[in-house]
């Protein structure tokens, strides 16, 4: 801790009041940010829990009927709403930890190259750039079983045609793939700001004596990158979670209900069957659920070390 | 310098006296929304009021809509209703209703196809909307197929009846079937009887509601018990499944129509039970290879009725200018300008007026679409009645479910809707 | 750090190897990215085809060649209000990034440095997120509507600070935390306060973070949908909302939305001289403690 010349003051005292500033001071520093934070989203939340709670339809918008936990289990008793539950899970998993595991080499590999390095970068950023109902309908144009481009140029190489959109099994993989396709820049973007980051000695120590860089990666980088990589898979999951609009222009969580994924349930159940309390109600459950596994994947992390 | 400022303030309050009044108007992007921009210079002529339409994509109208409909005071003064909505809002209580305007300014009713007037029009007796335009289904097929000798032969040696537009159910299925054919030899389908637009929730409700008219099938009975579970329907559900295995290309099963109409416009398929006004995409060269060389015919049994009506919601700014708009776009002279343009028209006359028949020679045929028509249930949940029939309708379809239990479910969920809206007693 | 190891019983690698591995170093990582970017271009490549053609050749199969013309980017301008989505797509997303930075480090450095509102705050704050803005979008427009902001760019800037505070700030944690402390507190030592070791040492360290935090909240507000299309009105009107508006009950016009999606890449021009920068400034930053 900071030595300063104390004078008079006890070594406690001063510790504690210099604990006392610091404190201080990390309010004063995140009170705009919280401030403006508050502002906005206080109301949204809590009418959401509150509406949770009653009989609030687009019909009548109103907070008349109180019906406790009422919606919460007709909701849970929707065996379509606890299949798109494990639609999602499977969804999230298979797509943050193939976007990881491709986002991570490619930082790497960006982290690693001196020339062409601003062209590679500006690749990446293209993706990303494009809102997912464009990259929704673009793909449905290049997917296109008898029309698109995908399955001409594969044939041309002898493979049979694909249903991407059309086949149940094989559906839910073409969604997986586009969301790649589309985010796994995201991933790249973060982790290479991580990577840069990172300080040259220990790498330089462990080469004089003579590891391998695959010790490197596994012994240096990966410590290191510890909090970035912590964030990169928490932001993605987050994200994940709430993928929409893809399913929506793509498949409309068909074919049967192969890719209906949460979001664009809850999304139904608001705007089609106008049923605002019941999305709240979904809603807030999602929202603990992503809670604990938030605060299982950080804890988790950090044990990692 | 007083001078100066006693200028400025004569013409600030010169701009005020002189500035127009603009109504806004929330519509989609369709070339009948271009067709109204046009046009609306003469509006302006007319009463002196500007009109801002705003055109966003149809499958987020209804989300854009609703809060600005519960809110007291929303940006619309005009807005277009779909059909699945017609129930929501009146029930709702977002609509204002329209016959006291129409009876003291004499706007006669009765130049609209009745079909559309019942479905985009009135409700329960009270008008709420003017209907603006059409899209219900119909068959689309190659009327140059049909006029292939070639073709001809070989039809009727195969089933023993002329080859010609299909009047009946029965007929199209045989053409449908005899039309799948591999041209090319190379042992894969490539050109195929029909299209169908299979993707779960509206595009298959839409479509399948045309198969379900064909076999004779109703979605409920006059006291709303639903019968989406009767044998027409189970027969029809069957033929859409036939269709989709074996007549429609690979990848149907999650068409939506834009898919299904590049098949068509691509020359991959010989029918198209689809919108009307799809017809017109067709013709056009920018998107079409088969200009010319289509045709269009009521669906045996009756095609799927479907449309858009002007409403004034009760949180318009402006009420009087927005019923000014509506009657001055409904109008005839003004309406008939929209059809030359290339609308879909909704009132009976324009259907056969000469000079709009000059130029879309296949509006006798609309018509004639238009009266044999039949209506979806339409009420409070019908938006909602479409995504969980249509996912029930397509799990039978891509045979993820047995067709029996399938329409057992989807009955079901119709019913238990119907009973929430009070239509169906318990 | 890296402790002495033993270097007695280890067989030397031949010449040949060691060339084959310096080779392979340079090449491999070369090989990976030029894929990478063949899997993100030649999707594009195709937009970029069916944007100087139209809807049919889109469509047909075997591709033939037709002319290339540019009547997609003129038509965009003139049958939608292009110029109007993409000044207010920029607008919004600009300045929701920029007002979003200072309040988010804040936010962020409080969390890193002196765990302010511990776990609970940190996740508080990132709850916004975990809920689907459907739910979160009507309370807002009652909002935004009562304050007289529907259809201004206030009441978007103010919906994408929603979005954009939590997620930078968590972003930012990472980049706050690890040796950057060490520094801070040498300048601390040094007679520097709080903030001015915060603002002369810890954010120059951290900017490649910041920057890459930057750009993807910038590109979340550039491509959000659900909040545009609700509170925003004619005048108001994002990209994705205009480009959505492409789809109608007539079906895709994909050759004007392919024209479209294209234009709408073009920020990215705009941000890469922010990536040279930072880049090159960031691995050399790694060299100089």
């Amino acid at each position: 801790m900071a030595m300063m010349a104390t004078g008079t003051v006890s070594p406690k005292a001063h510790r504690r009041s210099i604990a006392a500033q610091d404190r201080l001071f990390g309010f004063l520093i995140s009170a705009p940010g919280l401030a403006a934070l508050l502002l906005i989203i206080l109301f949204p939340i809590f009418f959401t829990i509150f509406t949770s709670f009653h009989d609030y339809t687009l019909i009548h918008p109103n907070f008349e009927t109180y019906t406790g936990l009422e919606k919460y289990s007709e909701a849970l008793g929707e065996g379509y709403f606890r299949t798109s539950i494990w639609t999602t899970i499977r969804f999230v998993i298979a797509s943050v930890v193939i976007e990881f595991m491709i986002g991570f080499t490619v930082a790497l590999m960006l982290n690693t190259v001196q020339r062409f390095k601003t062209i590679y970068y500006f690749i990446l950023l293209m993706p990303l750039l494009i809102n997912p109902v464009v990259v929704g309908l673009t793909w449905r144009m290049l997917l296109h079983s008898e029309l698109g481009i995908v399955n001409y140029v594969i044939g041309l190489v002898g493979i049979p045609g694909v249903n991407w959109l059309g086949d149940p099994n094989i559906a839910f993989w073409t969604v997986v793939l586009v969301d790649i396709w589309h985010q796994v820049s995201f991933m790249a973007i973060l982790l290479l700001a991580g990577l840069s980051a990172l300080p040259r000695e220990p790498y330089e120590a462990a080469r004089m004596d003579g590891a391998s860089a695959w010790r490197c990666l596994i012994h240096i980088t990966l410590p290191l990158m510890r909090p970035v990589i912590t964030v990169a898979l928490l932001l993605r999951m987050i994200f994940a979670i709430k993928t929409f609009d893809i399913v929506f222009i793509m498949t409309k969580g068909g074919p049967g209900t192969a890719t209906d994924l949460i979001s664009y349930y809850i999304y139904r159940s608001a705007f089609f069957g106008l049923d605002i309390a019941k999305a709240s109600a979904m809603s807030v459950l999602l929202l603990f659920a992503v809670l604990v596994l938030t605060v299982y994947l950080y804890r988790y992390m950090k044990s990692m070390t | 310098m007083k001078r100066l400022l006693l200028a400025g303030a004569i013409l600030l309050a010169g701009m005020g006296v002189a500035k127009a009044k603009t109504i806004h108007i929330l519509m989609e992007t369709v070339p009948d929304t271009r067709y109204i921009q046009q046009l609306l210079p003469e509006f302006k002529k007319e009463t002196g009021i500007d009109v801002d339409i705003e055109a966003i994509s149809y499958i987020d109208m209804h989300s854009k809509l609703v809060p600005q409909l519960i809110a007291p005071q929303g940006s619309y003064d005009v807005i277009v209703v779909d059909f699945y909505w017609v129930g929501e809002f009146t029930k709702a209580g977002w609509l204002m209703p329209l016959d006291d305007l129409v009876k003291r300014d004499n706007v006669d009713l009765g130049r609209y196809v009745p079909k559309l007037l019942d479905l985009v029009g009135h409700v329960d007796g009270v008008t709420y909307m003017l209907p603006f335009y059409n899209y219900s289904m119909a068959v689309i097929y190659r009327k140059d197929l049909i006029a292939d000798p070639a073709n001809q032969a070989a039809f009727k040696e195969k089933y023993g009846m002329e080859l010609r537009v299909p009047q009946t159910w029965d007929e199209y299925k045989k053409q449908v079937d005899f039309f799948t054919r591999d041209t090319n030899g190379d042992g894969k389908k490539d050109f195929f009887g029909t299209v169908i637009q299979g993707q779960r929730g509206d595009c298959i409700s839409m479509q399948w509601a045309n198969y379900l008219y064909a076999n004779g099938g109703e979605y409920h009975d006059k006291n709303w018990n639903p019968e989406m579970d009767s044998p027409q329907a189970v027969q029809a559900m069957k033929d859409y499944r036939t269709h989709m295995l074996n007549n429609s290309p690979p990848g149907s099963e999650s068409f939506c129509f834009d898919e299904a109409f590049n098949v068509m416009a691509q020359g991959k398929a010989y029918s198209f039970v689809t919108f009307n006004i799809l017809y017109a995409g067709l013709d056009d060269p920018k998107s079409s290879q088969v200009v010319g060389k289509c045709g269009i015919t009521p669906n045996p049994g009756g095609g799927l009725n479907g449309g858009w009506g002007w409403a004034i919601p009760k949180s318009s700014p402006d009420k009087d200018a927005a019923w000014k708009f509506i009657k001055w776009v409904e109008s005839y002279p003004i309406a008939k300008k929209r059809a030359l343009l290339g609308g879909a028209p909704t009132q009976t006359k324009i259907f056969t007026d000469p000079d709009v028949v000059a130029k879309r020679p296949y509006y006798p045929t609309l018509q004639k679409i238009l009266e044999g028509v039949k209506d979806f249930p339409v009420f409070t949940y019908t938006t909602e009645f479409v995504e969980e029939t249509g996912r029930e309708l397509n799990l039978a379809a891509t045979g993820q479910k047995e067709i029996g239990q399938a329409m057992k479910d989807a009955n079901e969920a119709f019913r238990k809707l119907a009973i929430k809206d009070g239509k169906l007693k318990e | 750090m890296a402790g002495g190891s033993a270097r007695s019983a280890r067989p030397r690698r031949s010449a040949t190897i060691r060339r084959l591995e310096r080779l392979a170093r340079h090449v491999v990582p070369h090989v990976i990215l030029i894929a990478f970017s063949a899997a993100i271009v030649l999707p594009l490549i195709w937009v970029l085809r069916v944007a100087l053609t139209d809807k049919l050749t889109a469509y047909k199969i075997p591709p033939e060649w037709v002319t290339p013309r540019l009547d997609n980017f003129v038509a965009i301008f003139t049958e939608y209000p292009f110029g109007t989505y993409f000044l207010n797509s920029t607008v919004v997303a600009v300045s929701a990034t920029l007002i979003a930075l200072p309040l988010a480090a804040g936010l962020g450095y409080a969390f890193a440095r002196y765990n302010t509102g511990g776990m609970a705050l940190r996740l508080f704050v990132l709850s916004s997120q975990m809920l689907p803005p459907v739910v979160l979008v009507l309370p807002l427009f009652a909002m935004f509507l009562m304050a007289g902001l529907i259809n201004t760019w206030a009441a978007l800037i103010f919906a994408h600070l929603t979005i954009n505070i939590p997620f930078l700030a968590w972003i930012l944690v990472a980049f706050f935390q690890g040796d950057v402390a060490i520094l801070e507190q040498a300048a601390r030592i040094d007679g520097a306060t709080r903030l001015q070791a915060f603002v002369r040492i810890t954010l120059p360290v951290a900017a490649p973070g910041i920057l890459a935090a930057g750009i993807l909240a910038f590109i979340l507000s550039w491509n959000e949908f659900l909040f545009a299309l609700i509170l925003s009105g004619p005048q108001t009107n994002t990209l994705p909302v205009g480009l959505a508006s492409m789809q109608s009950h007539r079906g895709v016009e994909i050759a004007l939305l392919s024209a479209g999606t294209l234009v709408a890449i073009l920020p990215v021009f705009a941000l890469l001289p922010f990536m040279r920068r930072y880049l090159i400034k960031g691995l050399s930053l790694g060299a100089l403690k």
